[in-house]
């Protein structure tokens, strides 16, 4: 008994040893050949940034403590710290699991995480002081699209429930509450949700009951007929599934195919102390991101991260859908084109202006935010387009020409950051 | 004294616990009750706090920081009117002492309104206080088991030496504690040790 408990806190608190002879070798290798190819001056101009690794840019800190929610989308920041692409870039990333949302937000602005694997609207919610005292974060970068997803139980199965419509059609039928779950309120979970919902013309706030559970609580809680539906992250859908409780009725790339999700997040005080340690996360991040997008090592970043200490679930619960292959739990199976992305040639990582405004007229649009604010301002003040560049221009990473991107959402409305305020005020159902 | 704050003396804050360590939050109860203040209700970590809170409408919640259910009543903060919001996450100059004791505790509190500190502390307090004691039971009770392990693999130790060579109870203990003694090793140790090698030689 004992040897068990022993075993199971070494595995939380220290990842496995790895080869520390060939992170050893990065390092060496990467200080060398850029210190010499610097004093001969003879460094290529793009090669220059890479001198913020090895030489007088070297990272303020060298142990970097981030936070991450027990999800799929967690895996760069494991893949980075598990794989050593942290040592090439002079940093070691102590990643920290952590049981709510709450405690990510509580811990970044307190310091006592230095950045965090977060829900890119939680981080706006926090700017805005949404639902607390208002904090000044940063967006690093975006750690992935897509991949999440809006599980109905499967009572709703058995009463015919097979998509928005037919929903709508039994909530008017039926007269009884009907419970849907999120993850955070401000978060994504929660947007993908509402907007789902309103886009088939039910109302979150007015026709259902919204309550908030964690992730990984999610399954449990349906299984014993607490919630009728959830937004949540994979694998957290999948298992539903795999443990028959519940159905995919939508995917979240459904309601937005490429929508952003998870950040690498952390407060503008933690830039501003640390703008080094900053570049090289990102540059460290970003090169796990590249890995993990090749369809050859998606095996191998699923067995890593459902091990206890990360996910903690099983392998092919996590593999299916983290290599684009669905299967909905209601007689669906299919190939999704836009299954969870890491990289795309830099255009996931990169923090769009528009992608974090979008989360603001979502919060305007539901209550959150009483007035319009300075949408552009705020974007601009928050994503951090300045150093995710430098990160990605080292790394010869190809960076967006415009920090505008545009996207046509389930509802056919197009989302291109121009105009945020008419937008916001033109869904039918809002708060 | 304005009225409001007079108000704050004469009206009991309501407090409510959430937490599933009965051996915690007992205490607790009884601490705060005996402060003066009104428990309300010591309440389970899972997916009925929602509505448990909406139904109780306490001034404060205490609960653990480490709970996942935090974001249960996050949810609340943002997208109820009741005014709840969390408060030791950010810290304000005059009482960050207290708040690094609280989050070094696993203390987090969520209240309703503004109550002034001198009404909030005592309840900070306690929890702190309870949580701290509790931390410590558990690191006893922890390091007691520890103990009963080690003597439990030293007993199978000695008993399978006893079989094996036909010994006497005393005579395989002393064996034990001289070769522990030659290896500079733990007595428990060795033993686990001894039962490994042979649990791989006879099987």
């Amino acid at each position: 008994m004992k040897t068990e408990i022993k075993a199971e806190s070494t595995e939380i608190n220290s990842k496995p040893a790895v080869d520390s002879n060939r992170r050893n070798f990065f390092k060496t290798a990467v200080a060398g050949a850029f210190g010499a190819a610097a004093a001969l001056n003879i460094m290529p101009a793009g090669l220059q940034n890479m001198a913020y690794a090895a030489g007088s840019d070297a990272p303020e800190l060298t142990e970097v403590k981030i936070g991450f929610i027990p999800l799929t989308d967690c895996a760069p920041i494991v893949v980075a710290a598990e794989m050593g692409f942290d040592k090439k870039y002079g940093i070691k990333i102590v990643p920290s699991k952590e049981a709510s949302w709450a405690a990510i937000r509580d811990k970044t602005v307190n310091g006592e995480l230095h950045a965090a694997h977060v829900l890119y609207g939680l981080v706006y919610g926090v700017q805005m002081g949404i639902g607390g005292q208002q904090k000044d974060m940063n967006v690093l970068m975006t750690l992935n699209h897509n991949g999440q997803g809006i599980t109905l139980s499967n009572q709703l199965k058995d009463k015919g429930v097979k998509d928005g419509k037919t929903l709508k059609r039994l909530l008017e039928n039926e007269n009884r509450d009907y419970t849907f779950a999120q993850t955070f309120p401000t978060g994504t979970h929660a947007m993908w949700l509402n907007y789902w919902l309103a886009a088939n013309g039910i109302d979150p706030i007015k026709d259902v009951k919204t309550i908030v559970v964690p992730p990984p609580q999610m399954v449990a809680n349906m299984r014993i007929g607490n919630m009728d539906g959830y937004c949540v992250g994979e694998p957290w859908n999948a298992r539903a599934i795999y443990d028959k409780v519940g159905y995919t009725v939508a995917t979240s790339q459904d309601i937005w195919a490429d929508h952003p999700e998870k950040v690498l997040g952390t407060t503008a005080e933690f830039v501003a102390k640390n703008p080094n340690t900053a570049r090289a996360l990102i540059m460290a991040i970003l090169e796990a991101s590249k890995y993990i997008e090749a369809t050859e090592n998606r095996a191998k970043v699923a067995e890593l991260i459902s091990q206890k200490s990360y996910v903690n679930a099983p392998k092919d619960v996590i593999l299916g859908r983290f290599l684009g292959e669905y299967d909905n739990g209601n007689g669906r199976k299919w190939k999704d084109a836009n299954f969870m992305k890491f990289f795309e040639d830099g255009k996931v990582p990169f923090p769009y202006l528009s992608d974090g405004m979008w989360f603001l007229t979502q919060h305007k649009r539901w209550g959150m935010l009483k007035s319009d604010p300075d949408y552009l301002a705020i974007a601009k003040k928050v994503n951090r387009i300045d150093i995710y560049t430098q990160a990605a221009t080292a790394l010869g990473v190809s960076v967006p020409a415009s920090p505008m991107r545009s996207s046509k959402l389930m509802d056919g409305t197009v989302w291109d950051g121009k105009d945020p305020k008419a937008y916001s005020a033109s869904f039918k159902i809002k708060a | 004294m304005g009225w409001h704050s007079l108000c704050y003396v004469l009206i009991m804050l309501k407090v409510m616990i959430v937490d599933n360590e009965i051996k915690r939050c007992k205490p607790l109860k009884q601490a705060l009750i005996d402060n003066g203040f009104d428990v309300v209700a010591h309440v389970e970590n899972d997916v009925h706090l929602h509505d448990k809170y909406l139904a109780i409408k306490p001034d404060v919640v205490i609960i653990d920081t480490e709970s996942p259910n935090r974001d249960t009543l996050e949810n609340i903060c943002v997208m109820s009117m009741h005014n709840l919001h969390p408060i030791v996450m950010f810290t304000h100059d005059g009482d960050k002492a207290q708040i690094k004791l609280a989050t070094q505790a696993g203390v987090s509190a969520y209240v309703v309104g503004s109550i002034p500190s001198e009404r909030l502390t005592p309840v900070i307090d306690a929890a702190v206080a309870r949580f701290e004691e509790f931390k410590s039971l558990r690191a006893e009770l922890s390091q007691a088991k520890t103990k009963l392990d080690e003597r439990k693999v030293v007993e199978r130790a000695k008993g399978l030496l006893m079989k094996q060579r036909n010994l006497d109870e005393d005579t395989a203990y002393e064996m034990l504690r001289s070769m522990a003694m030659k290896k500079n090793m733990k007595l428990a140790d060795l033993s686990h040790q001894l039962i490994e090698a042979a649990s791989m030689l006879i099987v």
